[in-house]
């Protein structure tokens, strides 16, 4: 099995999807001359200007008219290139996107299939408009599903599956990741929504995360192991249809829970996944539910700062001790 | 630029035209009275007097698309759709377009009927990207783009004119400038008096059209349609005109009742049925016909949303996911 950066699996399972279906075409800023780099690189040399459309610097257009072109039968992706930069079009990804089928009453049978990528996260001194990992703003709101992946293999599987789904899915990569190698097959696969990965089986404490906050709690599980308390680590992959029942499950084994999550506390993943679970297994649970997320402040710029703001290796052991 | 394509309509078009102009009117006042008695449970913007739209509406091809604005039936009727199904969901009514979910955010795709932006502007980016699907499957059909003067001012707007004409899209961009936004006259925010200069700013033709004037409505828009069809990108139409109703039925009326009376006197209907009757496309006898034949059209549509059934609760939690 090769191993590839999660934006050349990506890049791959883009030139694939194209190549499979017509109606696929991919829409966003700087697409060509291509850079040689990212998700989109090389494309419009296969495909061509029109379905690799460099667009102006509009996200309003980009958001919206893959709106338009998904009711008239085609599968737009969107390059939106940061989270940050996507609030220009909220109104076409929230309110269109998300809620034009619902109101509309399905109308004639239509249906939104729309890939928006969106890249996320800090820890790159970019300061407050370009380190965003708004999941929480996008996940109340009704009408998206939201892929988060963590691998390479997971972001192509994820990806076909996107672009495939007939509703507006929402694809969250982290800059951290972007460049991060690991395997992924030959063969074509896809990856389900809906469906959870334990990356780390443990026993006493359960933590749910997602992205590069995988990555960090994998750390803090290791450090955590030598210390005798044993961590396990579930990866939703995807927000919207989250796999509940996963995180449940492990919650019964473990009767502890920890959310990591990059994006401000307030209102967001840890607070959802925290009150389903309550919810649904509160008597499993032998500890108040901990969260790690930013403590709603804009990410600052300076490296002491950041490191100040975000989750590390060291809050999140802190909330995993917690519970103990 | 090619000046466009543009042919008088022939005897039986103009009858046909002159007939959705009757039958959007007839619509609208049976819309309104439902409003005023509260069976149309929302609100309801009334495009009376603003009917000379359908001079770009009805010459539009069954596979054509269409955005609108907030304002008026002739969208729906010009394209085809059925009263019965509009009227049933203004009322809420499961039998409706939508089922009872939009009101009045309509969409009708069977009709090229795309939906309606809450945001009056957001519909702009869509008429876009249907624009982008002709172009990619390297079609010749049109996109026509409603919007109000008001609108123009949204960023939405422009960057969509801006998109079209880079990428040379078929989209008629039609701005029916009724002069008002709510109550406040266009001056006040439209630092332009005609939209259509808006034009020049992305690099296509611009014109000024007597909205209330079907036939040059016709004419002017048959010429942008052609074009566009013909893969020379966008146009701007700017359709002069004026809302004969207040800004939402049942609502406050602001303006200059002298200036409302102004405008009643060219109301688009009057006077294309003037000119159909003098030109002897018409008679006297036929028009009458006419306006019977609609209103036993809206009495049926009266009656089939009346005893239609609301949408059982349990419908609320569908449709969201395809």
């Amino acid at each position: 099995m090769p191993n590839l950066t999660m934006e050349q699996a990506m890049n791959e399972a883009l030139r694939e999807e194209m190549r499979r279906d017509p109606s696929v075409y991919v829409v966003g800023l700087g697409l060509y001359p291509s850079t040689g780099a990212g998700a989109t690189s090389g494309l419009v040399e296969e495909f061509g200007e029109l379905r690799v459309r460099s667009a102006p610097m509009s996200e309003t257009v980009i958001a919206g008219s893959c709106v338009g072109a998904a009711l008239v039968g085609m599968r737009p992706v969107a390059e939106l290139h940061l989270a940050d930069f996507a609030f220009c079009a909220l109104d076409e990804i929230l309110s269109k996107a998300g809620k034009w089928r619902y109101t509309h009453g399905a109308n004639d049978g239509m249906t939104l299939p729309i890939v928006f990528l969106e890249g996320i996260g800090g820890y790159v001194s970019a300061a407050s408009e370009h380190s965003q990992s708004p999941l929480g703003l996008y996940w109340h709101s009704p009408g998206l599903k939201i892929a988060v992946p963590t691998t390479p293999h997971d972001a192509k599987g994820l990806l076909k599956t996107a672009v495939r789904d007939d509703n507006p899915v929402l694809f969250f990569t982290h800059k951290l990741l972007t460049d991060e190698e690991g395997p992924v097959p030959d063969d074509e696969y896809l990856v389900p929504f809906g469906v959870a990965e334990i990356r780390r089986e443990g026993d006493d404490v359960t933590v749910v995360a997602t992205s590069y906050m995988v990555n960090l709690t994998l750390q803090a599980a290791e450090d955590l192991a030598s210390r005798g308390v044993s961590v396990e680590v579930v990866d939703p992959r995807t927000l919207e249809p989250l796999d509940i029942e996963a995180i449940v499950e492990s919650v019964h084994k473990t009767g502890r829970l920890v959310i990591v999550d990059e994006d401000t506390e307030r209102c967001g993943v840890g607070a959802e996944i925290g009150a389903q679970v309550m919810e649904l297994a509160f008597e499993a649970l032998r500890a108040p539910v901990g969260r790690v997320a930013n403590p709603n402040l804009p990410v600052p710029y300076s490296p002491p700062l950041e490191k100040a703001v975000l989750p590390s290796v060291a809050t999140i052991e802190a909330a995993i001790l917690a519970t103990l | 630029m090619d000046g466009g394509r543009s042919v008088e309509p022939t005897f039986v078009e103009k009858r046909e035209l002159y007939t959705l102009m009757v039958r959007s009117r007839a619509f609208e006042e049976t819309a309104a009275v439902f409003a005023a008695d509260g069976q149309i449970p929302g609100s309801w913007l009334s495009g009376i007097g603003q009917e000379g739209t359908l001079g770009v509406i009805g010459q539009l091809r069954v596979d054509d698309y269409l955005t609108y604005t907030h304002r008026g039936a002739y969208c729906f009727i010009g394209r085809g759709s059925d009263p019965k199904r509009l009227l049933a969901e203004l009322c809420g009514k499961r039998t409706g377009y939508c089922k009872g979910k939009g009101g009045r955010h309509i969409a009708d795709l069977e009709h090229g009927v795309l939906g309606k932006s809450g945001t009056v502007g957001g519909h702009a980016p869509i008429a876009v990207g249907a624009a982008t699907a002709i172009q990619n499957r390297g079609g010749d059909q049109v996109v026509v783009s409603l919007f109000g003067e008001g609108t123009s001012n949204r960023g939405t707007t422009h960057s969509s004119m801006n998109a079209a004409a880079v990428w040379g899209l078929p989209v008629v961009w039609v701005c029916e400038n009724n002069g008002y936004m709510g109550n406040v006259p266009a001056s006040v925010y439209t630092a332009v008096p005609d939209i259509a200069d808006m034009a020049g700013g992305y690099g296509m033709s611009g014109d000024v059209v007597d909205g209330n004037d079907v036939l040059a409505v016709h004419e002017a828009s048959q010429r942008a349609i052609s074009r566009a069809r013909a893969g020379q990108g966008p146009s701007l139409l700017e359709l002069k005109t004026y809302r004969l109703r207040p800004f939402g039925e049942g609502g406050a009326d602001l303006r200059d009742p002298q200036e409302i009376a102004a405008w009643q006197e060219r109301d688009p209907i009057d006077r294309f049925r003037a000119h159909l009757l003098d030109a002897e496309v018409l008679s006297d006898a036929e028009a009458r016909s006419i306006g019977e034949e609609t209103d036993r059209e809206m009495q049926a549509a009266r009656v089939f949303a009346e005893e239609s059934p609301f949408p059982a609760p349990a419908e609320a939690f569908v449709d969201l996911y395809a």
